[in-house]
């Protein structure tokens, strides 16, 4: 195809974060194409000549994981998404002519497909990757072989103190919901993985099908002509899509406690752990609940001056509050220096708590912190694979990336008042689970 | 929908785009760029940390990136960055350290006089060096033993084959040296190196005309200083095979082997060695021949790489660690864990994936690239290398590396393609036979039961592996040579230490 190379402009990124609320917030000219078959194609104009990052972002990953002993399988499945097909046999030597970066990644919601290359490739890149959403074909040995490589990836994560730590945390906090297991899985099911050849078939066969998979294409290319190549090559491709049943996560009723401990060396790790709302881009005390985690528990908040840097009774501190899809874990994390000051860390931490659940937070940590998440944004915007992969959450969460400029209007009108509501609202004792890593004796 | 701007175009970028630049700096002007970045590289690097107080370098860095400046306190500094969304960091190296930042340009006054002060005008506050000794001390004593086995592998890889120079020691230091060292030990440090005629300033990005001149004054503000000169290490090369085994309770094993080589990037032999260990083992790829034999076709781990130059924290990245330029290289191989509880006896699977290596490394010896190989990793290359400039932070920092290289013209990265084109297979494959050898060799395996797995090198019977699914007889029969390739051992060249004794203290 004919690529037209653009002289590349910065011009926006060049305005400060509040001023481009008016036109949005995202920075780049787009074009969604949606075909009939509910496949939706992002074709985003971000410059770098010559180049683009193309990413297929599939909204399954381990959260889909709901029948029992398949735990992982969405991350192993990922490996197998590289064995080829019947028209493209080696994809390995396809690239490799390419000279593509390509990767792949699995998490709770998604798994990731990227290969950045030059845009003088991109009709071949796109026969290449819809031929093998759409036809991907593998034999049973070959699938058994691919089996043996999960292993060994398991075992270095699992052994480390905080792999070890993810994998008892998630059996703490959850009964049902598939977010009690890890994305690497458990180790009998990643044992009994090579046994699996038929339901990879059925899960090819469910999850990767049009309306369940969104291309986000960023670089430079002529928008017009992708667009047609993206109706050439996608519109064949069969709708399907069952969704998985993923059990509901029950109220939890009462807050929970676990001492687990680790085989090897390490400082006690104290983690505090509360349900959180699922993520959304409208909903102001879903995104005030992200701002609750920067405030309350982040680098500029007042018990991380305390216990990271004025008392050193910690290594870290931090609130991971970022939301999923499902109602996730809003976590606080602190590796705790003296084994026997573990106590009085979680009371500073419930101090904490309990004044945000109280108190309006300081004004201008509220402002800092709504310019800290704005501009951490546009700082993740220098390359075009950078511009798509800033895009997964959206995509993953709500099926597109219309949801950038809402997420940001959100944010905008978030008020004080909304983020001590949101603490109150989830940070509640019925739904704490504490879990504490500690060094085993002997050790 | 109306919206507006391009990216910056990186390709044209990576030609390079250098203004004149006063003398002290490396300027990678790109005005139509948001962002800025800066790269201040200090000439100094864990080589020159002196004995009984390795880890100096890398603390001294540590304690300016996370410390209090005479302007101001360590909070007060999270304070001011928090609503730029940015920081600073560092990073150490054996010979070099860069401290790195990158700002949008909306925020340039104010995070440059924070980079600033950070560099020239630091506090030295006991408590903000009680806080960064304390993380660090964890590090040794916890984390690097019980974190990522496979860096731990690459780590005392390195160490065996820099035994007795300066560049045997880990970045971070010994247990022992790092407890030892006090704020006067840094200040010292700092004082001794940190001077202006040490100081290269890197600049890239959107900043403003006139912008670099301002920085590299302010950084002459530092005294003058004489710097120490370490000669570049000259390290042994092993007598035959010289295995370490560090005895830790895993499930599965990392594999390092390697051994020293005189090449260094810019040298006429590079780019050919740089084809070969594209072809033979380029990281993190599926186009490495060793991931084919290893991975694509027996399935026995993750991935399976080699190096000709240092690649640390290879797990966390897919393309090239900058700022680690050095005066002597490895030639590496790093055979990610092996499941020590698959099917089959204990240890064999980790020493079958290690005869594979072996076994393909004599390959390539002997019998070179082949004209059909080397065309593919030409064509792979030429588009694949594109990704390594991909940012300004990232093609400052290669900037950066060339002038510690002394590489000129358009730089390492804009040298690539023309380097290999100009590749002939004969020229190719006398650059391996000048650098690759199979005969003698450093290996690194961390595993349970060392004594066990002593015992079976020692003994040299056979390890084979079964599988899942069916081979073809023509896989089997392959299979059947490398279990029972040679790795000729004698029992004084094994080296057996506990995980808790790993990097305690200098030899």
């Amino acid at each position: 195809m004919k690529v037209l190379i653009k002289v590349a402009l910065a011009l926006a990124l060049a305005t400060p974060a509040l001023a481009q609320q008016e036109a949005g917030f995202f920075p780049f000219d787009y074009r969604l194409v949606e075909l009939e078959n509910g496949f939706k194609a992002y074709l985003i104009e971000a410059g770098a000549p010559n180049q683009i990052a193309y990413v297929s972002m599939v909204r399954t990953g381990s959260r889909d994981e709901w029948e029992p002993g398949r735990s992982g399988f969405a991350h192993f499945f990922e490996h197998m998404m590289f064995r080829g097909t019947e028209k493209y046999p080696n994809y390995d030597a396809v690239t490799a002519e390419i000279g593509a970066a390509r990767n792949a990644f699995t998490g709770n919601d998604q798994t990731v497909y990227y290969l950045v290359a030059s845009n003088d490739y991109l009709e071949q890149i796109m026969d290449l990757e819809s031929d093998r959403f759409m036809n991907l074909d593998y034999s049973e040995p070959d699938f058994r072989t691919e089996a043996g490589a999960v292993l060994g990836e398991y075992q270095q994560s699992a052994t480390t103190p905080f792999g070890f730590l993810f994998e008892r945390l998630r059996e703490t906090a959850y009964d049902r919901h598939t977010y009690r297991h890890t994305t690497i899985g458990y180790e009998a099911d990643v044992r009994a993985m090579p046994e699996g050849y038929d339901y990879s078939l059925s899960f090819y066969r469910r999850y990767y099908r049009p309306e369940n998979i969104v291309l986000v294409l960023a670089g430079d290319f002529d928008v017009d002509a992708v667009e047609e190549l993206v109706r050439q090559y996608y519109s064949a491709w069969e709708p399907g899509y069952v969704p998985p049943q993923i059990p509901e996560e029950p109220t939890q009723q009462a807050p929970r406690r676990n001492t687990v401990e680790y085989a090897g060396r390490t400082l006690p790790v104290l983690t505090v752990n509360y349900k959180g709302p699922a993520w959304s881009a409208s909903d102001r005390l879903a995104v005030a609940t992200e701002v609750l985690g920067q405030v309350a528990f982040g680098p500029n908040s007042d018990v991380y001056k305390k216990l990271v840097i004025e008392e050193r009774r910690v290594q870290f501190l931090s609130g991971n509050f970022g939301l999923a899809r499902d109602p996730a874990l809003l976590s606080i994390m602190s590796m705790v220096i003296d084994p026997a000051d573990v106590g009085s860390v979680e009371q500073e931490i419930q101090a904490t708590v309990e004044r945000f659940t109280e108190e309006l937070v300081d004004e201008k940590l509220f402002a800092d912190t709504k310019s800290n998440m704005k501009y951490g944004f546009l700082m993740g915007l220098e390359t075009a694979q950078n511009v798509a992969f800033s895009m997964i959450q959206y995509v993953i969460n709500t099926g597109g990336i219309e949801a950038v400029d809402e997420y940001y209007r959100t944010l905008d009108s978030v008020t004080r008042e909304d983020v001590r509501e949101a603490a109150r609202r989830h940070l509640v004792g019925s739904g704490k689970t504490v879990v504490t890593m500690v060094q085993a004796e002997g050790e | 929908m109306m919206k507006k701007l391009a990216l910056i175009p990186a390709c044209l970028l990576i030609l390079g785009a250098c203004e004149m630049a006063p003398e002290g700096t490396i300027a990678l002007r790109e005005p139509e760029s948001p962002f800025i970045a800066f790269n201040i590289w200090v000439q100094v690097g864990s080589q020159d940390d002196p004995a009984g107080r390795e880890g100096i370098a890398a603390l001294t860095a540590n304690l300016l990136s996370d410390g209090s400046t005479t302007a101001d306190s360590y909070d007060a500094i999270l304070e001011k960055l928090y609503p730029m969304a940015s920081g600073y960091g560092y990073n150490v190296d054996k010979e070099m350290t860069a401290f790195t930042g990158r700002i949008h340009r909306d925020n340039l006054d104010a995070y440059y006089e924070l980079f600033r002060n950070h560099l020239l005008a630091p506090a030295f506050k006991e408590e903000d060096f009680e806080r960064v000794k304390s993380q660090t001390m964890n590090f040794l004593e916890r984390t690097r033993r019980y974190g990522r086995d496979e860096e731990l592998s690459k780590e005392l890889l390195f160490s065996m084959a820099y035994a007795g120079t300066p560049y045997e020691h880990p970045e971070e230091g010994y247990v022992e040296s790092v407890r030892s060292i006090t704020l006067d030990d840094v200040k010292d440090f700092y004082s001794q190196y940190y001077v202006r005629n040490n100081i290269v300033v890197g600049i890239g990005g959107g900043y403003p005309a006139g912008f670099i001149a301002r920085v590299r004054e302010d950084f002459n503000t530092l005294p003058e200083g004489v710097v120490p000169v370490v000669a570049p290490p000259e390290p042994r090369m092993p007598e035959g095979i010289e295995v370490l085994i560090v005895e830790k309770p895993t499930d599965a094993t990392p594999i390092s082997i390697g051994f020293p080589i005189t090449l260094l990037r810019g040298d006429s032999d590079f780019y050919g060695m740089m084809a070969m260990n594209s072809w033979f083992g380029e990281h993190r790829n599926s186009f490495s021949n060793l991931y084919q034999v290893i991975r694509e076709t027996r399935g026995m781990n993750y991935g399976d790489y080699s190096y000709i130059e240092a690649y640390p924290l290879g797990y966390t990245t897919q393309v090239p660690r900058v700022n680690c330029s050095r005066r002597h290289q490895l030639f590496e191989i790093w055979i990610r864990p092996i499941s020590m509880t698959a099917p089959g006896n204990l240890h064999d699977r980790t020493l079958f994936a290690t005869r594979a290596a072996l076994r393909e490394l004599r390959d390539i010896v002997d019998n070179g690239m082949t004209e059909e190989t080397l065309a593919t990793t030409q064509q792979f290359l030429r588009n694949y290398t594109i990704n390594w400039g991909s940012t300004i932070s990232r093609r400052l920092a290669y900037a950066v590396d060339d002038a510690f290289y002394g590489i000129g013209g358009d730089g390492f990265l804009g040298s690539i393609r023309p380097g290999l084109e100009a590749l002939s297979l004969a020229g190719v494959n006398e650059a391996i036979g000048t650098h690759l050898q199979y005969d003698n060799m450093y290996i690194v395996l961390i595993t349970r039961d060392a004594e066990a797995m002593k015992a079976k090198l020692l003994n040299g019977v056979a390890t084979p592996i079964t599988y899942a699914g069916e081979k073809s007889a023509e896989h089997m029969a392959e299979d059947e040579l490398i279990a029972g390739f040679p790795i000729p051992v004698t029992e004084d060249k094994i080296t057996i230490i506990g995980i808790n004794d790993v990097f305690e203290r200098g030899q």
